[in-house]
């Protein structure tokens, strides 16, 4: 029995050492910063992970050729979130423990995003959002420890749309499709608020829900068609789904029918694939997150094209977030002289960020940048080979939540 | 509700069932006669779908490139069930159904992966062809030519699947094999050849259904998945394993759905559960389906 | 000692004793991310071996355990955050809740055989996932529930990895108990053949249900760690896929062995972590393991490993034989 209990500890200590092998052993030379990303890398929204990867190199080469930050190079490790919360959890974990990582960043999917947030706020580690959309991360979920350069859900889906439509054609009767989940209706929810109360005399006069996923339209389509709308809004139907409805409400003629409001159909990743004379959403007011081709100033120029370099299509608005996100972190590691999360937080609070969008403010009660939002029609032009919006035009902070609003939403929880 | 409305729901409910049916007769077929629930038939159908872009990109030099695409695709999808069949499922017919759970399973991750590898990761259309991509005024209502094609489509896979089980020699030896393996075996049918026969059809039948839906939808990766839980309902309600069992199941399924988002907006996502439940529960071998 | 190296290798005392100290000791000496892997390893050992003791003891194939599974991580978190009821009280209510919901579910689902119990066993999965994802006031929707109070003392990986591994450690051994009891054979009798099972009769059906009803309540237990675990429940937990990664578990360890799950549990956690971490295309390799798991090596590792032992353990039977003249 004892030799057999010796054994079993000799064992256990072989097994033990092969294990803490394993972890990476630390480079002697100069320690770089590193910057943990975590994004949907594989999948059916890879896509977003891919060009905002491609968006955070782009930063972090430019710098590191600059002298890095504080003498000290960046860099950046990718893990894969599977778009699965439990995944992005184990690999937040990962990249903080065992890749010392001093920030993370990333996320499209909201539920991601909430639970890295969650582990961030229990670790005091600075967690900047990219993509994930859902209001409630600075909202009813803020903490010290996040931060969203990114626009939200609520200006994105609601606040903007709303505003470019009470701006324009002050529709009276709208029928709305959404996909049926939290984040379309939240969209729904707050694009009432806004235009409602921006042109009383309107209505909603009916609300549809597609299943998410959803990628035949045709028996919601008949109904929004005989239901006397003058214009129908869809709330937080995206990607591939925008991109079938649009075909089948184009085959069924409902761009003819009434006007159509398709907050999402601005930003190019579902649309570049797509040729002159194919379907598209014709003359539908849209909002976009990143409209390089109205933009001007030639660092954005520059970027779209390294962009092209690095993984052969346009630059999502994830893309250029992460950009900035990697410009931001310098600053304020600049800015504080040492890579010290709290002063760091404390820095970004209230920073703006000088960018090729303008300058963005990052307000200081809910870590929100004040991401513009553009809109415009969608048409085709000469010199795109896609559709796209024209007559571009901005709305900025008015399109989020004021800080009373959000005062009233934190203190209803 | 009008008449307008009535005849749109019920035209757009039909034609959204018909092309669920197309994916789920495969699915169908090949349960009835291998006894095998293929989870990878979804996989089949996007990479139709992904080949249909694929070969319409690459001959658009050629008119009318989209209907070479529909004549090749689902062949190709059917060689590709072949290999499978042959060197992967034909090995666990006598294990248990767990196994072959897995195993279907396990080519999902491998095709939607190839089918990244391959086409990328981007969103992906195909025009509709001429001469169906006009529009049509029914019943004072604007409805497109494509959607009336897949319905004539789906009559004709119908039709003809009935026929070729009924009236052919092939079909015979089908429905033996279905019905008695060692029987028919005995009777000189060569049976693995049956089986592989029946995996190609069902996958050729997710191919064509697959290389049909691009023209009014979108090719991108996850389509997978969204397909393979309404098939299952589909061929449940109807009956596994038979073939007018997955026509009405997904009739009933596209109808339900159609009619129900006009009468019951906010529960349009339960539905086809609860249905399949009931069904279940009061005719567990489906509507048109035989008891075990 | 008479006995031989084979003989000891093969004894399960000699491995429950070398696990017992590498668990036991193992925050001393290795990073927190991996404790925090361990754990979750251990975790889905619990929820493998409750679906095995259906799958491989009871030969009942279900599709839907992580509907089980989530029961169990949404009542923790639903009590803790919206009732406020004590810790304790909160993680006990879990199984509780999973069984009570494994009951209705297993109702309906034991009058079904073979195809129709796992269809049935999946709509349900998939019904409790739109319950989750739909009912948002109640369940938070897609968002989930996150900030889940959970006692600071728990806050640390080291503590909540002790917390884990006594409460799977003490249901293991429960289920160990249950498997070896009469219940137990009773229930692989009626896997072997059920026909014959009910001619002695055993009422097969209430057999069934009975086992249905204890695999759901230690499902529930996996839910409720899990959730004290991460701190936060989202709709995922009820998802298909969350159910087949169960299933792919219990298949890579073995489903006619007790350890099956825990081993595949284990192995399969960190493969899927080393092959994300060195490509995107993890799905593919993924899919190839799992093909040549099912074509090559059905009865799993432990099953596998089992075989070779007995071997060994026979040759060096014959061996002595010889030896003695």
């Amino acid at each position: 029995m004892k030799r057999r209990v010796i054994r079993s500890i000799v064992l256990t200590v072989s097994i033990a050492l092969i294990f803490s092998w394993i972890g990476p052993a630390q480079a002697a030379e100069k320690t770089p910063i590193v910057i943990g990303f975590i994004h949907s890398m594989s999948g059916a929204m890879s896509m977003y992970g891919i060009s905002s990867e491609a968006g955070g190199k782009i930063a972090i080469d430019e710098i590191n050729a600059a002298g890095g930050v504080l003498g000290r190079p960046l860099k950046m490790i990718t893990r894969d979130d599977k778009l699965n919360p439990e995944t992005g959890l184990r690999e937040a974990k990962d990249l903080l423990l065992s890749e010392k990582a001093d920030f993370l960043t990333g996320t499209i999917s909201s539920a991601v995003a909430l639970a890295i947030s969650n582990y961030v706020k229990r670790e005091k580690k600075l967690f900047i959002v990219n993509i994930s959309q859902s209001s409630s991360l600075t909202e009813e979920n803020w903490h010290r420890y996040i931060f969203r350069i990114d626009t939200n859900a609520v200006p994105y889906w609601g606040y903007a749309p709303a505003i470019a439509l009470a701006k324009t054609w002050k529709a009276k009767k709208i029928i709305s499709l959404g996909f049926d989940y939290e984040t379309g209706k939240n969209s729904l929810k707050a694009f009432k608020e806004k235009y409602l109360q921006l042109v009383p005399d309107a209505k909603i006069i009916d609300e549809l829900w597609a299943p998410l996923g959803t990628t035949d339209f045709t028996a919601y389509i008949t109904k929004m068609a005989n239901s006397g709308a003058d214009a129908f809004f869809l709330a937080c139907i995206y990607g591939g789904g925008e991109l079938a409805f649009t075909k089948q409400a184009y085959a069924f003629g409902l761009y003819e029918k009434m006007k159509a409001i398709q907050p999402c159909a601005g930003d190019v990743e579902t649309w570049y694939q797509v040729k002159k004379g194919e379907s598209y959403p014709k003359g539908a007011l849209a909002t976009c997150r990143y409209p390089f081709w109205a933009i001007q100033d030639p660092k954005s120029k520059a970027f779209v094209e390294k962009h092209q370099k690095l993984v052969g299509f346009w630059p999502s608005y994830g893309a250029m977030n992460q950009y900035f996100i990697v410009y931001a972190l310098k600053d304020a590691i600049e800015k504080v002289g040492a890579v010290d999360t709290e002063k760091i937080i404390t820095a970004l609070e209230g920073m703006t960020l000088n960018t090729f969008v303008g300058k963005v403010p990052i307000r200081a009660y809910d870590h929100q940048a004040m991401m513009p939002n553009w809109y415009g029609v969608m048409d085709f032009s000469p010199n795109l080979t896609f559709p796209h919006i024209t007559k571009v035009d901005v709305i900025g902070e008015e399109g989020y939540h004021s800080v009373d609003k959000i005062k009233a939403l934190r203190g209803g929880k | 509700m009008t008449w307008e409305a009535l005849a749109g729901q019920t035209l757009s409910g039909i034609s959204v069932g018909m092309v669920l049916f197309l994916i789920a007769a495969g699915l169908s077929i090949i349960f009835g006669t291998l006894k095998v629930l293929n989870l990878a038939h979804g996989s089949l159908y996007m990479t139709g779908s992904f080949l249909c872009y694929g070969l319409t990109s690459l001959l658009s030099q050629i008119p009318g490139a989209y209907w070479w695409a529909l004549l090749f695709a689902p062949i190709l999808v059917a060689v590709l069930g072949g290999i499978i069949e042959i060197f992967l499922l034909r090995r666990i017919y006598d294990q248990e159904m767990l196994y072959q759970y897995i195993l279907t399973f396990a080519l999902i991750l491998i095709l939607g992966d190839a089918c990244k590898f391959l086409f990328g990761v981007g969103y992906q259309t195909v025009a509709a062809p001429w001469p169906v991509n006009g529009k049509v005024f029914l019943w004072g209502l604007s409805f497109p030519v494509y959607n009336l094609f897949l319905i004539g489509c789906g009559l004709a896979v119908f039709l003809g699947l009935i026929v070729l089980m009924r009236y052919t020699a092939l079909g015979r030896n089908v429905r033996a094999v279905t019905y008695n393996r060692e029987m028919a075996n005995a009777l000189g049918i060569n049976v693995p050849k049956v089986y592989t026969g029946v995996f190609m059809l069902g996958s050729y039948l997710a191919g064509l259904a697959g290389t049909l839906m691009p023209p009014m939808s979108v090719v991108a990766l996850g389509s997978d998945m969204a397909v393979i839980i309404e098939c299952f309902i589909i061929v449940v309600i109807g009956g596994l394993g038979s073939l007018p069992g997955a026509f009405l199941g997904a009739i009933i399924l596209g109808l339900l759905n159609a009619f129900g988002i006009y009468i019951i907006p906010k529960l349009a996502v339960a539905f086809a559960f609860m249905l399949m439940i009931v069904v279940l529960i009061i005719r567990p071998w489906g509507l048109l389906g035989k008891p075990e | 000692m008479t006995k031989n190296f084979a003989t000891k290798v093969f004894s399960i005392g000699f491995w429950l004793i070398v696990s017992a100290i590498f668990l036991l000791t193992l925050p001393l000496f290795l990073q927190a991310s991996w404790v925090s892997l361990i754990n979750e390893m251990l975790i889905m050992a619990l929820a493998g071996t409750a679906l095995n003791l259906m799958l491989g003891y009871g030969g009942m194939v279900s599709f839907g355990p992580a509907g089980l599974y989530a029961v169990g991580a949404y009542t923790t978190a639903i009590l803790l955050t919206r009732y406020g009821l004590p810790f304790p009280l909160a993680v006990l209510a879990a199984p509780l809740a999973a069984a009570a919901v494994g009951l209705i579910v297993g109702w309906f689902c034991v009058r079904r055989s073979a195809v129709y119990f796992a269809l049935l066993t999946l709509a349900f999965a998939q019904i409790i996932w739109t319950v989750i994802f739909e009912w948002y006031d109640f369940t938070g929707g897609d968002n989930g529930i996150v900030s889940i109070p959970i006692p600071e003392l728990l806050y640390s990986i080291t503590h909540v990895y002790y917390f884990s591994l006594a409460v799977v450690t003490v249901c293991l051994f429960l289920l160990w108990k249950i498997v070896h009891s009469p219940f137990g054979t009773t229930l692989q009798a009626i896997r072997e053949n059920p026909m014959r099972a009910e001619f002695i009769a055993v009422h097969v059906r209430r057999y069934q249900l009975a086992v249905f009803v204890l695999s759901s309540f230690f499902l529930g237990v996996a839910g409720s760690l899990f959730c004290v675990f991460a701190g936060s429940v989202f709709p995922d937990y009820a998802h298909w896929v969350k159910s087949t990664d169960m299933l792919v578990v219990c298949l890579l360890g073995g489903i006619y062995h007790f350890a099956g799950p825990i081993v595949g549990s284990g192995v399969y956690i960190l493969i899927s972590k080393i092959i994300s971490k060195n490509t995107t295309y993890w799905m593919f390799f993924l899919g190839i393991i799992v093909v040549i798991l099912v074509l090559y090596m059905r009865n799993g590792l432990v099953g596998f490993a089992a075989e070779k032992l007995a071997q060994m353990k026979n040759r060096s039977e014959v061996k002595k034989n010889k030896d003695v003249p």
